[in-house]
């Protein structure tokens, strides 16, 4: 293992080299490094040949410990630890229901569907992994049914596997609904169970019991990726590529006022937001930042330049990781009107099912409207608060909660253009083109299948 | 008795019977949707209103746990899930 680990990763990150970013394909990236971006997923010979057999047999012992002593977190938004999870389904009677997220639901995010259409082998080992680890014999693949690049590309790993006779669990791949919601873990366990893809309420974590009453465990593909990864690296060389708070590699996905939106690069190493950004060639201080998805938080532009991408130190102003989203807010755009975009979209993905998202979230995102464009006075200012604390803490998911911290980090790192907007001055930014793209929402014929 | 009292967001629907019979352990949001305050002792008088208040739920949104997660079946109540 040190000999593939100083022969593969020979530039493991010390405190003295900082840092590295790198896209698809690039030397020096752990996730992305392999061949180009050119359309065809990597084989399983080049990546069998770069990275070698994944561990199986003896070696999931191994595993288990080196995913345990990795500290790695989840990487779709929750930044779960792993190990947590594992030991819970462990700890559970049946036999656990393995899922890999890769349905990527943050319309932003590439990373996911970057993993799957160039470095399936990659997923899939570290899925594989976590199946040996917690005694599955299966695991389903879910994925939007919209994502039809990435499906294709994982069916066709699966099968490279399959003639390989490599020892795999069984791969199912399972296609929901091009929702938001929809991807939400417990929503998937709800599908994959023949209900609907609408989230679940449950007093006990899936991980324990699920709603088959099977231990299930759902895990982002990225987490599956890194799985893989460490198995091939080791643990000290992998954390080296984090922080001591958020260890290992990450993907990022780059949106907004960037040279190349929807742009996903890997961070090995600590930067600070204003080196990643700098780094992947956008060099001018942002307005604003919004960090860790559209439902995520908006950081100050200087203040996120200096700010670490790492998980204590974004918790430090009120934002997580997240999926890995930069949203770019340049100078000469309007915060609030971008937020209220986002607000109005994010309020139309709901399930419909929850008090907060049925009563609270139309409120809030037309109430938000009414402030973007000015038509929104003082008091309405204070309702629109007030009616973000009635939303969170009361939905079966997180979604509400997610739209309510965006709107209340907006209200601040947006303080000035708040105070203008509510004064019925003229907004700064009203002549400048949507930055942020958000889907059209057409649910109209949109089942929860 | 230990209890844990949930209210199955997914399924309430404002009906509001809840925080009638159990006003010391659920309020009410602004739209009449049930809240569960964690702040409620579990003493026996609590366990039988939260269980009164779970068997009145029209939608069977109320839940009442026992500390193994499990759903208490003098409730009358099957699981939370589904």
């Amino acid at each position: 293992m040190t000999d593939i680990a100083t022969s593969l990763w020979p530039t493991a990150v010390g405190a003295s080299t900082g840092f590295r970013i790198g896209g698809l394909g690039d030397s020096g990236t752990w996730l992305l490094s392999g061949p180009p971006a050119t359309d065809a997923p990597e084989e399983l010979i080049s990546h069998l040949a770069r990275l070698g057999l994944p561990p199986v047999g003896d070696g999931i012992r191994a595993s288990r410990a080196q995913v345990r002593e990795s500290g790695l977190q989840g990487r779709g938004g929750g930044c779960f630890p792993l190990a947590s999870k594992l030991d819970a389904a462990l700890l559970a009677p049946g036999e656990p229901l393995v899922v890999v997220n890769a349905s990527e639901s943050e319309p932003a995010s590439r990373k996911d569907w970057t993993l799957c259409c160039h470095r399936p082998h990659l997923v899939l080992d570290g899925a594989a992994v976590v199946a040996a680890i917690v005694g599955s014999g299966e695991v389903v693949i879910h994925l939007h049914r919209g994502a039809t690049r990435a499906t294709a590309a994982m069916e066709r790993a699966i099968a490279e596997r399959r003639a390989a006779g490599l020892s795999d669990p069984r791969w199912r791949v399972s296609l929901g609904p091009d929702r938001y919601v929809a991807g939400e873990s417990s929503a998937i366990a709800s599908l994959l169970q023949g209900g609907e893809a609408r989230p679940l309420f449950s007093a006990v974590p899936m991980a324990l019991r699920g709603p088959s009453g099977r231990p299930t465990v759902v895990n982002n593909a990225e987490t599956m990726a890194h799985v893989g990864l460490i198995t091939r690296t080791g643990v000290p060389a992998w954390r080296s590529g984090g922080t001591p708070s958020s260890p290992g590699p990450r993907l990022l996905t780059l949106v907004g006022s960037v040279p190349d939106p929807g742009m996903v690069v890997e961070l090995i190493g600590q930067a600070t937001i204003g080196e990643i950004l700098s780094e992947s060639g956008h060099g001018q201080r942002p307005a604003g930042v919004l960090v860790g998805g559209y439902a995520g938080t908006w950081i100050d532009g200087d203040i996120a330049w200096r700010t670490p991408f790492d998980r204590v130190a974004l918790d430090c102003l009120g934002a997580q990781p997240g999926c890995g989203l930069l949203g770019v807010l340049p100078h000469g755009s309007c915060g609030l009107s971008e937020t209220a975009r986002l607000v109005t979209y994010l309020s139309a993905e709901t399930a419909g099912q929850c008090g907060p998202c049925v009563n609270g979230l139309p409120r809030l995102a037309k109430a938000f409207s009414e402030l973007a464009v000015g038509s929104l006075r003082q008091r309405g200012l204070r309702r629109l608060i007030l009616l973000g604390d009635a939303i969170e803490g009361g939905g079966a998911c997180r979604h509400p909660d997610g739209v309510v911290q965006l709107v209340r980090s907006a209200l601040e790192v947006f303080m000035d253009d708040v105070a203008r907007h509510v004064a019925g001055r003229s907004c700064r930014g009203a002549a400048h083109p949507p930055v942020f793209q958000v889907p059209g929402v057409n649910l109209r014929g949109k089942g929860w299948k | 008795m230990s209890i844990v009292v949930r209210i199955d967001p997914t399924r309430c629907r404002g009906h509001a019977i809840c925080a009638l019979l159990f006003a010391e352990g659920i309020e009410l949001d602004r739209w009449g949707y049930g809240r569960v305050l964690e702040t409620s002792p579990s003493d026996a008088r609590n366990t039988r209103r939260a269980q009164r208040a779970a068997i009145a739920c029209p939608n069977h949104a109320v839940v009442v746990f026992d500390r193994d997660g499990r759903s208490d079946p003098s409730s009358g109540l099957g699981s939370s899930e589904g």
